[in-house]
């Protein structure tokens, strides 16, 4: 029996237009469903960004195999540095008088500017603590995410120049992160990230993970390698960031706290580390599930505990292990199997 | 015949142990040469020494003529060393064919931005990389495990496939560490033939710890026997098996 393949270009034309089809469908939804489309519209965007969240430090949590906790620190940094710039941009006055084509230069230019900025904190921080392993690469990126926080609570101008306006918070920020720039980006980054691991420097990305000391008896420049994974994930961290200034419009240093990183690597956890669609499915379950259980929102961190301590005992790889979903694979897959069944059947006939 | 490897007065101290001392051998081109001794007698610390996992003390480590002093793992796999381990490090939730592929990382020239935009020289580079990593799976028959995950591949499989992923480097000089440790009297036999295909096929020298005496015996051309960290005796396995000093060594000596 002939085996079926899919050819890469027909496996790219099936995840482009599935990705077309499941923006209708969330468009649709939005716009279907009225008044209360504008509250749905706010949930998907909120999971959008938790997406690009939990990919992101699936990079380094579950591909790098290091444990960072300061990934709110670059989303933070990401954050201001694409809503100051927003802000200096007559993208407000655009985006009142409805004209959100003129926009969108200042959008791409923001998140350019976002994920250049949290890239290179990213590279300052990634340098020194990449040095470390395991625990201690933990407390000193908790250390940097929180070092971030108090300088921003802190600090509201420089040179004179007012920035970040401390603690009371960045205010009156252009909401430029529709529905469509948000599916847009999101769907970007993912693909990075996929072509990204689907590279020599993704294999090389992974086998430090699995074998530091046999990755470089091969060759590998394992320093190069974490700190590229670090940066990347930073820099989609920041993207992240950009997103959620434009959505929320006002920043405050108190959003980007501890917790934060702690609720993003739940959801990398939950969905398992490695697995970059397991990263997405506990990041959509775990930013909607609470809104849809608005009544209990009070219990979200027992919940959390709860699912993680249970998760813990009995998928202790997580959600979906280190399997990583392909569409093409998988069609594959049905049709091989169809295929030899209807052979089967015809040997029996015979 | 030109030298390969050669070490000379090779010297590293732990604290206050000397793990391997005065340590001096010469593999030639083409040559199987195999390093035994007691257990604890300092030859895996020698395989670290060459590797770079630790730095000498004193001594000097040319390849082909070049002094390794101050280089690191990397630096020494990317001059032609490739080894592997004596408790089997694999990459083991990659499959077989990236493990494989990926020991040509240094071979392989596209830049992340290729990688990213998926230009031709990715496409290109890729399939040839999965080619020829083919082509060694198909040599040591493992074609058909090219997609398992390598960590659920049997303990022969993942020995051997420890020595395509280091050949796929390309190295001059293959250092072996115990291959046939857990293997049956049969897999220790087609692992000989397959080590001798290896040096014939790809012409490099080949450094060998092995406790299997059948198999050093066997194959190696040139015998460098250590104890305590010093080198007791070297020579053919016929001259070896001979020696007074190394049956000491190996199973003590006669009270009379």
């Amino acid at each position: 029996m002939k085996r079926f393949k899919l050819k890469t270009p027909a496996r790219y034309a099936i995840n482009t237009t599935l990705t077309v089809l499941l923006y209708v469908v969330l468009a649709l939804i939005v716009s279907a469903t009225g008044l209360r489309g504008e509250y749905y519209k706010g949930i998907i965007i909120t999971v959008g960004i938790n997406v690009i969240l939990a990919t992101s430090l699936n990079v380094v949590c579950g591909y790098l195999g290091q444990l960072p906790l300061g990934h709110a620190g670059f989303m933070a940094v990401g954050a201001y540095a694409g809503a100051i710039f927003m802000k200096a941009t007559p993208a407000a006055a655009l985006l009142k008088a409805g004209n959100n084509a003129a926009v969108i230069p200042y959008i791409i230019i923001a998140i350019i500017i976002s994920a250049l900025v949290a890239g290179i904190f990213g590279l300052l921080i990634g340098i020194p603590a990449l040095r470390l392993k395991g625990d201690y690469l933990a407390i000193i990126t908790l250390g940097f995410g929180e070092i971030i926080r108090v300088v921003l609570t802190n600090i509201d101008s420089v040179l004179g120049f007012k920035f970040t306006y401390g603690a009371s918070g960045l205010a009156r920020i252009p909401k430029f992160t529709s529905l469509a720039v948000m599916f847009v980006v999101t769907a970007l980054c993912l693909f990075l990230i996929h072509v990204f691991m689907k590279s020599r420097h993704g294999r090389a990305v992974l086998s430090i993970r699995d074998n530091e000391i046999a990755a470089e008896s091969v060759g590998i420049n394992t320093t190069f390698y974490k700190t590229t994974a670090f940066v990347f994930s930073a820099m989609l961290a920041g993207v992240a960031g950009c997103l959620y200034a434009g959505y929320i419009g006002s920043l405050y240093p108190s959003t980007f706290k501890f917790m934060k990183s702690i609720e993003i690597l739940v959801m990398v956890v939950l969905g398992g580390m490695g697995s970059m669609l397991g990263s997405v499915i506990s990041a959509v379950v775990l930013t909607a599930l609470p809104e849809m259980l608005r009544a209990f929102s009070d219990y979200r961190m027992v919940v959390y505990s709860l699912a993680l301590v249970l998760m813990m005992i009995f998928r202790p790889k997580g959600l979906m292990g280190t399997y990583d979903f392909s569409m093409g694979n998988s069609i594959e897959k049905i049709v091989n199997r169809v295929r030899s069944k209807k052979e089967e059947k015809k040997e029996v006939k015979e | 015949m030109s030298t390969v490897l050669k070490c000379e007065h090779l010297r590293v101290v732990f604290g206050g142990l000397a793990a391997v001392s005065d340590f001096n051998i010469e593999v030639n081109d083409n040559q199987i040469v195999g390093l035994i001794g007691p257990n604890g007698a300092g030859k895996t610390t020698v395989f670290n020494l060459l590797t770079g996992v630790y730095a000498p003390t004193s001594g000097v480590i040319t390849l082909c003529d070049k002094d390794l002093a101050g280089m690191s793992t990397i630096a020494r796999s990317h001059e032609g060393i490739a080894r592997t381990f004596q408790n089997i490090r694999l990459f083991k939730d990659m499959s077989v064919i990236d493990n494989v592929m990926n020991s040509f990382n240094n071979n392989m020239t596209y830049s992340i931005a290729h990688a990213m935009l998926r230009l031709p020289k990715y496409w290109k580079e890729e399939e040839k990389a999965r080619e020829r990593a083919m082509n060694l799976l198909h040599v040591f028959n493992m074609e058909r495990y090219a997609k398992e995950t390598a960590g659920n591949l049997p303990y022969g499989s993942q020995r051997r496939l420890e020595i395509i992923r280091a050949l796929a480097t390309n190295p001059k000089l293959l250092l072996l560490d115990e291959p046939a440790a857990g293997m049956n009297p049969a897999e220790t036999e087609n692992l000989m033939e397959t080590i001798g295909k290896i040096r014939d096929a790809y012409h490099i020298s080949i450094l060998l710890i092995e406790h299997d005496m059948s198999l050093v015996m066997g194959i190696c051309e040139q015998i460098t026997v250590l104890n305590f960290g010093e080198v007791i005796a070297q020579g053919t396995p016929e001259q070896i098996q001979k020696d007074p000093v190394v049956i000491e060594a190996y199973l003590g000596k006669r009270r009379d």
